[in-house]
């Protein structure tokens, strides 16, 4: 049983990993309401376990591959199996170590829910699904774990179902995904047709079959098959669609922020960490398929998403929000920093993203959970989800106050954090490969600068609001009853803080070529520009600390007058740059009156028809009843009629008559007489 | 001596005659009377006939029978047509109808 | 053509005219006593035959008996019954039509029989034995009666009281139908 000698076989520790949290998903929506934590936290945490256990096997060794034949079409056999190289160990732990903190975190902020049990069953739905995403080794596996994480997120961010905007949310969030989900479709159709597999090494691996095909004479062949040039730089896009759905990049990043329905647990584990990094691990996964047009177009999405996510965060008023934004941003610039060839600068920045934006969402948890208690308590409504309303929270919750200090630090890559390695090392990267290109893609670094540095005032100004000042709801008095959350929520605060540092990373606080992480993933093509690796971070955190300086001076000493709400770029930026409604009006409505004319349609034409046919069948009905009646009854009824008469007629000889009967027997004799005299 | 033909030719014109009365009269008694003239042109050829049978004499004989039988028939007849006029209030044979279908 | 057939045609032309008569007069007593002239007739008709004793029945039986019954019956009876003898039919209703029309065919055909039939070549009209003007056939008819007929004598004699017991019951007073 070889097989099953879990030291020797590492797919089946995968496997087994993937599969654990599916127990909670199997067995907890049966359950009682109210129960179910514990399970799910002892799958996930074994989870955990078989993942780190992976990593130290396979990080940097060779890669794992088994598998098993699935199902057969034709003469077509398809199979299903297990990948293990760096890419996914990694993702493994991020995504059970990340899913574990949430988990613990989740047992005291749900504490009172009466639906927990169906949280932890969608949890574990979830956790499988990604961690069986990030394991596949064929593009069909990955289609299928990428819906059933979509799939996860609807019913995560609509867990409150019974509030109107969260089921609407869910809902968007599900067909913009669909949107997406059609483009990796198309691209694995694509790809099937030339390369007639599915398999990830065979196509995309060393010496792949990707690697093999060549362009020639407007042609793209491979092998024996062969398609116009056009179709790869199409599937490159199409792939490339599904990672805009799933990442939340322009156009399809309207979803996102109206995901904040669901609970704060729930948003920062799929909404910051892991869900939303799916479509960076596919573009990585599948990176030799891109061709440079569809990078440059990659590079251009991701700088204008960051940019623009920006720009709105600065002036959304609700903290989940805010985060949110953040959250796009960001990824935008995972998505540029994978389109200008920054491979492993762009998973490294996944990865310490992940922690600290988990840590900013969940600190940002604790806040609104100590508000809502003491709203509750003291029967005082207000929104506590709005930062206009919060303040002066620095002192009462110092956990939350400095988690969320230490996140915000790393997001805006101030030295000595994470962020500071992965954000940085972008950068560099961008101004490097801008040097190398000409015309207007030398504006992109500088964009992505400025977007740095808005991504700072952003996310101090939460910081200042939130836990500086004073509040304008809670007075003075009422603020002491404010204390920290429950120490579960709190020590999870404490852990994923220690993730925001340095340390974790590499030993050499400034230096991101010296992380272990981003030696795993060495794809390197563009030139060094050595000055640039300590001029840039020179310039970056010089301006966001002056940004930061003003923003302080803004938001807690108050010495800025606000230009007031009326104005135009704060519209634009507060409404999202009206994308909503530019959807609304573009898509919605000409849904709507779609529908209304086919509704109108089938009520006119198609039930007409049904109802004129029937109404022609009860007329035939009424010629053949009529026919009926009057011919074939008549009929029959005439021969009635005729013996009747026959009858009547005979019945008359019978008169009583003497004479007449004696009359009618002469007759007879007389013309029996006649006749025998005449023949 | 009379042919045998002339007798008959008489007997058959007062058979006829006789049928005449039966068929077509409205009143019983001349009916009877019609009758009588039947069963008298019937005599008349038996006798006619009888001239011609000495050894047997069955004309003869039965000539007289058949009047014996003619007078006896009338009285019934007589009593009948009482009878009958005092059940249907009429003597006419077609008022005597409830026969009829 | 000598007396005797003078004599029989003129009682024949007799007999039948009365008879006409009789069936086409409309007064039932005079019709009546017309028949009395055609029994009278008939009687002579039978002697002409050679059936003395039968024509000698004839008068006494039929004309004394018969028709002196029918005239008592008829004038005996109700004066409704003689009132209700007033017929209002014509003669030329369509029985009538009918009637005449069977009678005359009816004749035609005994005529066309009679006047066909060649009645010497029968076979026992050749064999039979006439009765010759000199028999006497009275004695002759009561030897038969008593030799011959003797069975149907007797029937008759039966008959004819069934026949007066049978009349005598239904003419009866008091007679409910």
């Amino acid at each position: 049983m070889e097989v099953l000698n879990l030291s020797e076989n590492r797919s089946l520790i995968a496997l087994l990993a993937a599969i654990l949290p599916l127990f909670s998903f199997v067995f907890l929506p049966a359950s009682k309401k109210g129960g179910g934590a514990n399970i799910a936290l002892s799958t996930i945490s074994l989870s955990f376990l078989l993942s780190l256990y992976l990593f130290f096997q396979i990080w940097n060794a060779t890669p794992e591959h088994q598998q098993l034949h699935w199902f057969l079409i034709g003469n077509v056999q398809f199979y299903a199996g297990i990948l293990l190289n760096n890419l996914t160990v990694l993702m493994m732990v991020l995504v059970s170590g990340i899913s574990v903190l949430v988990h613990i975190y989740s047992r005291e902020y749900m504490k009172n829910d009466p639906n927990i049990h169906r949280y932890w069953a969608y949890l574990g739905l979830f956790c499988f699904s990604m961690l069986g995403l990030v394991i596949s080794d064929s593009l069909l596996l990955i289609y299928i774990f990428w819906e059933l994480v979509g799939f996860s997120s609807y019913l995560l961010i609509g867990f409150w179902f019974s509030k109107h905007a969260a089921s609407q949310a869910a809902k968007k969030a599900f067909i913009i995904n669909r949107i997406g989900d059609l483009g990796f479709l198309s691209g694995i159709m694509i790809i099937y047709t030339q390369f007639h597999t599915l398999d990830l090494l065979e196509i995309f691996g060393e010496g792949g079959k990707i690697s093999a095909a060549i362009i020639r004479d407007g042609l793209w062949l491979s092998g024996s098959q062969q398609m116009p040039m056009q179709w790869l730089t199409i599937a490159g896009f199409a792939f490339f669609l599904g990672a805009v759905a799933k990442s939340a990049q322009f156009p399809l990043h309207t979803w996102l922020p109206d995901a904040m329905e669901g609970p704060t647990s729930v948003s920062s584990l799929i909404h910051a960490a892991t869900m939303v990094a799916a479509g960076v691990f596919l573009v990585a996964r599948i990176y030799p398929v891109f061709d440079p047009l569809v990078l440059d177009v990659m590079v251009w999405i991701g700088a204008f998403t960051a940019f623009m996510a920006a720009t709105i965060a600065l002036t959304q008023n609700d903290i989940k929000r805010i985060l949110a934004y953040s959250t796009i941003s960001q990824l935008g610039f995972m998505v540029m920093a994978l389109g200008i060839g920054a491979y492993s600068e762009s998973i490294f920045h996944l990865t310490t993203h992940a922690f600290f934006k988990c840590l900013l969402f969940l600190a940002a948890g604790s806040v609104i959970h100590q508000l809502h208690h003491y709203s509750v308590k003291n029967s005082h409504e207000f929104d506590y989800q709005d930062i206009r309303l919060m303040g002066g929270l620095r002192k009462r919750m110092p956990f939350a106050f400095w988690g969320m200090c230490l996140a915000s630090a790393a997001l805006v890559g101030l030295p000595l954090t994470s962020g500071f390695l992965s954000k940085d090392s972008i950068l560099i990267k961008a101004f490097e490969w801008a040097a190398t290109r000409n015309g207007v893609f030398t504006i992109l670094p500088w964009l992505m600068v400025l977007t740095s540095w808005l991504t700072a005032f952003y996310i101090f100004r939460l910081l200042f609001k939130v836990f500086f000042a004073e509040s304008r709801e809670i007075k003075e008095d009422k603020l002491v009853q404010i204390n920290d959350s429950p120490i579960q929520m709190s020590y999870v605060l404490l852990i994923l803080s220690f993730f925001c540092s340095f340390i974790v990373f590499s030993f050499n606080p400034i230096s991101s070529e010296a992380s272990w992480l981003w030696n795993g993933f060495k794809l390197l093509k563009i030139r060094e520009i050595s000055s640039y690796h300590w001029l840039l971070p020179l310039i970056l955190n010089s301006g966001s600390f002056t940004i930061i300086f003003f923003s302080y001076r803004i938001y807690v000493q108050g010495k800025w007058t606000n230009p007031g709400e009326r104005n135009l770029l704060y519209r634009f930026s507060k409404r999202g740059w009206y994308f909503n409604e530019i959807y609304n009006f573009l898509f919605i409505k000409s849904l709507e009156k779609l529908s209304l004319f086919t509704f109108q349609f089938d009520l006119t034409v198609i039930d007409g028809l049904v109802n004129r046919i029937a109404t022609l069948t009860k007329r035939i009905s009424l010629v053949i009843d009529w026919f009926d009646r009057t011919i074939i009854d008549g009929l029959v009824n005439a021969l009635g009629l005729l013996s009747g008469y026959i009858g009547r007629f005979f019945r008359n000889f019978q008169t009583g008559r003497l004479q007449q009967y004696l009359m009618t027997m002469l007759l007879v004799m007389l013309s029996f007489f006649i006749l025998s005299y005449l023949i | 001596m009379i042919p045998l033909s002339h007798f008959m030719l008489i007997s058959a014109g007062l058979f006829c005659i006789g049928l005449y009365a039966v068929l077509t009269k409205r009143n019983a008694i001349q009916v009877l009377i019609g009758i009588e003239f039947m069963i008298n042109a019937a005599v008349l050829n038996f006798v006619a006939f009888g001239r011609y049978d000495k050894i047997s004499g069955g004309g003869q004989m039965f000539a007289l029978f058949a009047i014996v039988l003619a007078a006896a028939g009338v009285a019934v007849a007589l009593a009948i047509i009482l009878n009958v006029y005092k059940y249907f209030k009429s003597i006419d044979p077609t008022k005597t109808n409830t026969l009829k279908d | 053509m000598d007396q005797e057939q003078i004599i029989f045609y003129f009682f024949a032309a007799s007999v039948l005219i009365s008879a006409l008569s009789v069936v086409i007069m409309e007064n039932l007593v005079r019709s009546i006593f017309l028949f009395f002239v055609t029994l009278f007739s008939l009687a002579a008709l039978y002697l002409f035959a050679l059936a003395d004793f039968i024509a000698l029945a004839q008068v006494v039986i039929y004309a004394g008996g018969v028709l002196v019954l029918m005239l008592f019956a008829f004038m005996l009876s109700n004066k409704e019954l003689l009132n209700s003898l007033k017929p209002a039919a014509s003669s030329f209703k369509f029985n009538n039509f009918a009637g005449i029309l069977i009678s005359l065919l009816f004749l035609l055909i005994l005529f066309t029989v009679i006047v066909n039939t060649d009645f010497n070549q029968i076979a026992w009209m050749q064999q039979s034995v006439p009765i010759n003007v000199a028999d006497n056939t009275t004695h002759i008819i009561g030897i038969h009666t008593m030799t011959r007929y003797l069975l149907p004598f007797e029937i008759l004699s039966v008959f004819l009281m069934m026949a007066l017991i049978g009349a005598a019951h239904l003419a009866r007073k008091g007679n409910k139908i």
